[in-house]
């Protein structure tokens, strides 16, 4: 049978990411021997930017992934079932008193790792987030502040680019250059239940998906297979915004290679990695510095796993930190039934939300707040809810599920405080290399409780607001950072401002977990514009990072000229 | 697959509730009917097409259960998500989905502290299936007439189950009843016939959706026609929460990925 209307299919010496930007292959490679600038572990979305501005500036970057290079028209489907290697699912161990799901929640593999499967909502964190302990007393302040990541969100949401709102009011109010997208029946129905409560909407963004086609990627074809990776190549990953650009500047990605272990050298500084290759066996790359990016589980696991003299506890452990103070959002979904139908199939999952309930409310009794977003569960994902929301099963699964269509659902985003009793620790239990893996212990605490009793309660009103006639809702958390955090005290934090380790001088750890609080926010916008900056200084620090043990703290100067070409300093001014 | 090729007793499938009389089983249960995802896979993209193929065309053999433990996953199954509205030959594959994952050692990508490895722990739940229903009815469970058999799993379900203790002991009964339930809507609602009977609309690369408010069907689409139907009358299990308290807390959560 012909494909009416499909793309051709790659050939062999293409690499296409999306159906129009192709990568041509074979990629630079570098010997083992040959001692690279900065090895990356993980190209994530963190480790695509690194990788991305580092290679442009002129270093030798290789990026190691430990799943595949994907290529996504053969790759990708839009198809629930057949997207479960976009996940982490090699073996973890999850428990404590509230324990998390990993895997198709929450963890990527392959090149452009969590924004391949990310819903793509990119909020940006507000200034409060910054100080949360200065201001209530709980969790912890940042090294940093708004001011300092403001150019990178600015930048990054270009790069992207973000579609939303011109005009965005929580916290530092501000506008997208990229306008808004139309609502699917989700949508229809945030806005319509939040304008009946009095509760200001953003409608249509902030998202990471194209609502126009820009350069060789097309706009959205509103399809609602965001979390299976947009074969469509509208929704940003890094496996399209940066990743090309990474390799036609010479950067090289290693990918299905998983790196066993972080190398010190006698005078103590990290001097390579060990990996196993895509044939299994186990190698050595040498590099100058060493950055890893394995977000909140692998970044931990890999430090712990690479205890060595001097590092008894793990690389880079001296203050104990490392694995500790890891993070989820609540993420409950709160799901309505309508008489009419909603078919919430259609359009991204991520196009509405309200942040109004996101900063601490002195007449809550609890601190900080959550945010109210729109999700579109498909069947499958729809099917575990009603287990979860109805406890359905047998032939009153079969009754909810042939309502699908009538149903439509709203996910809490709520903010968790960092604990130091929710870890990323080394189970007994090995994986396919021997390598022990990650056991994560989760235990929500009193302030987490209260706050996500208040937040189910307000995003149920605004369901029931909508029109819905029955309103249920399903536990579970969303996102992870944390594990690594970032903090001026060496004893009591992992890595500096800029992601470098407090304990070893040329290694750095640079993705979402080193969060020291993570807000209400989605991260990954966050985690992109930290390794901007990151990468900025870097640049501003040349070769001084792979000779000296000297710490510079200045901030570094924006480097906009480093950004993928044509994604930037064109378009229509807006105010902001 | 001869499992799935038996004929319904109609005092197993659902019924008119206006009459009391069984319903004729369908090529196609469900709302939609005259709706078929499969016939626009021509306007999918390719790889999208061969997956989805493959999955109507070729379900997977028996590699990991033995004969015994396929037989009775495949009745356990026949509860859990009950097709008896079907015709044999538009039932879906469920237990052969879970027997390639546990042949290929599949996971999700993690295991609860509280949870032994997914091979364990689908021979223990075997086990303690049969001795509750040897407790509550004093036979195994195959022996048992339908009813009985929904009764044993509701027990599960509900998470009270009476006999084998020391097997719930070493693993959790709500985390293995959602990683049962998780294996059957994996299988079942991954199937085109499945997107059929809900109205879903399927794969949609590269042509798009253009209808998105107000849930309009596409052209290709077909709008709701609603039929009433009641559940079997040997069926205990067509009943739902409707309301949005946590029965613990936090802790006995979805495992799906929505943001």
């Amino acid at each position: 049978m012909p494909i009416l209307g499909a793309f051709k299919a790659p050939k062999n010496d293409n690499h296409m990411v999306g159906p129009l930007q192709t990568i041509h292959a074979p990629m630079k490679r570098f010997r083992e021997d040959e001692e690279v600038d900065y090895l990356i572990v993980g190209v994530g979305s963190a480790g695509g930017v690194l990788l991305q501005r580092l290679a442009r500036a002129g270093f030798k970057v290789l990026g190691m992934e430990a799943g595949p290079f994907w290529d996504t028209e053969r790759d990708w489907v839009s198809d629930e079932s057949g997207s479960h290697k976009l996940y982490w699912t090699e073996p973890r161990v999850t428990g404590g008193t509230d324990p998390l799901a990993l895997g198709a929640n929450n963890s990527g593999q392959g090149v452009g790792g969590g924004s391949v499967h990310w819903a793509a909502f990119t909020p940006r964190l507000h200034p409060s987030d910054f100080e949360v302990y200065t201001r209530d007393g709980v969790g912890a302040d940042w090294p940093i502040d708004y001011a300092d990541l403001l150019p990178y969100y600015e930048q990054l949401e270009l790069e992207m680019p973000v579609s939303g709102p011109a005009y965005y009011p929580w916290g530092y109010p501000h506008g997208y250059p990229y306008g808004p997208h139309p609502m699917g029946g989700v949508g229809n129905a945030l806005i319509k239940g939040c304008t009946a409560l009095g509760i200001p909407v953003s409608i249509g963004g902030p998202v990471a998906i194209l609502a126009g086609s820009h350069g060789d990627r097309p706009h959205c074809i509103y399809r609602g297979f965001c979390i299976q990776g947009c074969k469509v190549g509208a929704k940003a990953s890094t496996l399209v915004t940066h990743v090309p650009d990474a390799l036609r500047s010479g950067a090289e990605i290693r990918d299905r290679c998983m790196v066993s272990r972080i190398e010190l050298g006698k005078d103590g500084r990290a001097c390579g990695v060990h990996y196993f290759d895509r044939e299994g066996s186990e190698n050595f790359q040498r590099a100058k510095a060493v950055i890893v990016a394995g977000y909140a589980i692998e970044s931990p696991r890999l430090l712990l796993n690479s205890a060595t003299k001097g590092h008894e506890h793990g690389l880079a452990n001296s203050s104990g930190t490392v694995g500790k103070y890891l993070m989820a959002q609540a993420g409950n979904v709160v799901l309505g039934r309508f008489d009419q139908p909603v078919r919430m199939y259609k359009a991204p999952p991520a196009h509405a939300l309200t942040e109004e309930f996101y900063e601490t409310n002195p007449k809550n009794d609890f601190a900080r707040g959550f945010a109210i977003q729109t999700v579109g569960p498909l069947p499958i994902a729809f099917g575990k809810q009603m287990v979860a929301a109805r406890k359905a099963w047998g032939w009153g699964l079969r009754r909810e599920m042939m309502d699908y269509n009538h149903w439509a659902s709203f996910g809490l985003l709520g903010e968790i405080l960092p604990w130091a009793d929710n870890t990323v620790t080394l189970s007994d239990d090995q994986d396919r290399f021997g390598l022990r893996v990650a056991h994560v212990t989760f235990n929500l605490h009193d302030n987490d409780k209260k706050l996500i009793a208040a937040a189910k309660k307000k995003t149920e009103e605004v369901m029931w607001a909508a029109g819905a006639t029955t309103v249920v809702q399903e536990s579970r958390y969303a996102h992870l950072v944390g594990g690594c955090r970032m903090g001026s005290d060496p004893a009591t934090s992992v890595v500096d401002k800029f992601g470098r380790t407090h304990d070893v001088a040329n290694l750095f750890v640079m993705d979402g977990s080193v969060f020291p609080t993570q807000g209400s926010a989605n991260p990954g916008l966050t985690i992109q514009a930290l390794a901007a900056r990151t990468a900025d200084y870097l640049i501003s620090q040349g070769d001084r990072v792979f000779t000296s043990d000297d710490r510079d703290h200045a901030e570094p100067k924006i480097r906009r000229g480093l950004a993928p070409p044509e994604t930037w300093g064109k378009g229509v001014p807006r105010l902001k | 697959m001869s499992s799935f090729k038996r004929p319904a007793d109609p005092a197993l499938c659902p019924r008119d509730p206006a009459t009391g009389e069984a319903l004729e089983p369908k090529l196609q249960p469900g709302y939609y009917a005259g709706f078929s995802t499969l016939s626009q896979s021509p306007f999918w993209d390719a790889t999208t097409r061969g997956v989805v193929e493959q999955r109507v065309e070729h379900p997977p053999e028996r590699k990991w259960f033995s004969e015994e433990a396929w037989k009775f996953w495949t009745v356990v199954f026949a509860h859990v998500v009950p097709q008896t509205d079907r015709v044999p030959e538009r039932q879906i594959p469920i237990v052969a989905v879970l027997d390639k994952r546990l042949a290929k050692n599949q996971t999700v990508g993690y295991r609860y502290a509280d949870m032994p490895h997914d091979r364990t722990a689908y021979e223990l739940a075997a086990k303690a299936i049969d001795r509750e229903a040897e407790h509550r009815f004093g036979g195994g469970f195959l022996l048992l007439p339908y009813r009985q058999r929904d009764e044993v799993l509701e027990a599960i379900h509900d998470g009270k189950p009476e006999a084998a203790q020391e097997i719930w002991a070493e693993m959790s009964v709500h985390r293995f009843w959602e990683m049962l339930t998780t294996d059957a809507i994996e299988a079942y609602y991954a199937h085109p016939w499945a997107w059929d009977e809900i109205g879903f609309g399927g794969p949609a690369y590269p042509r798009a959706y253009t209808r998105l408010e107000r849930g309009e069907p596409e052209p290709w689409e077909v709008a709701e026609q609603r039929y009433e139907w009641a559940a079997p009358s040997s069926a205990v299990s067509d009943k739902v929460k409707s309301t949005t308290e946590d029965d613990a807390g936090q802790s006995h959560h979805g495992s799906g990925g929505t943001h």
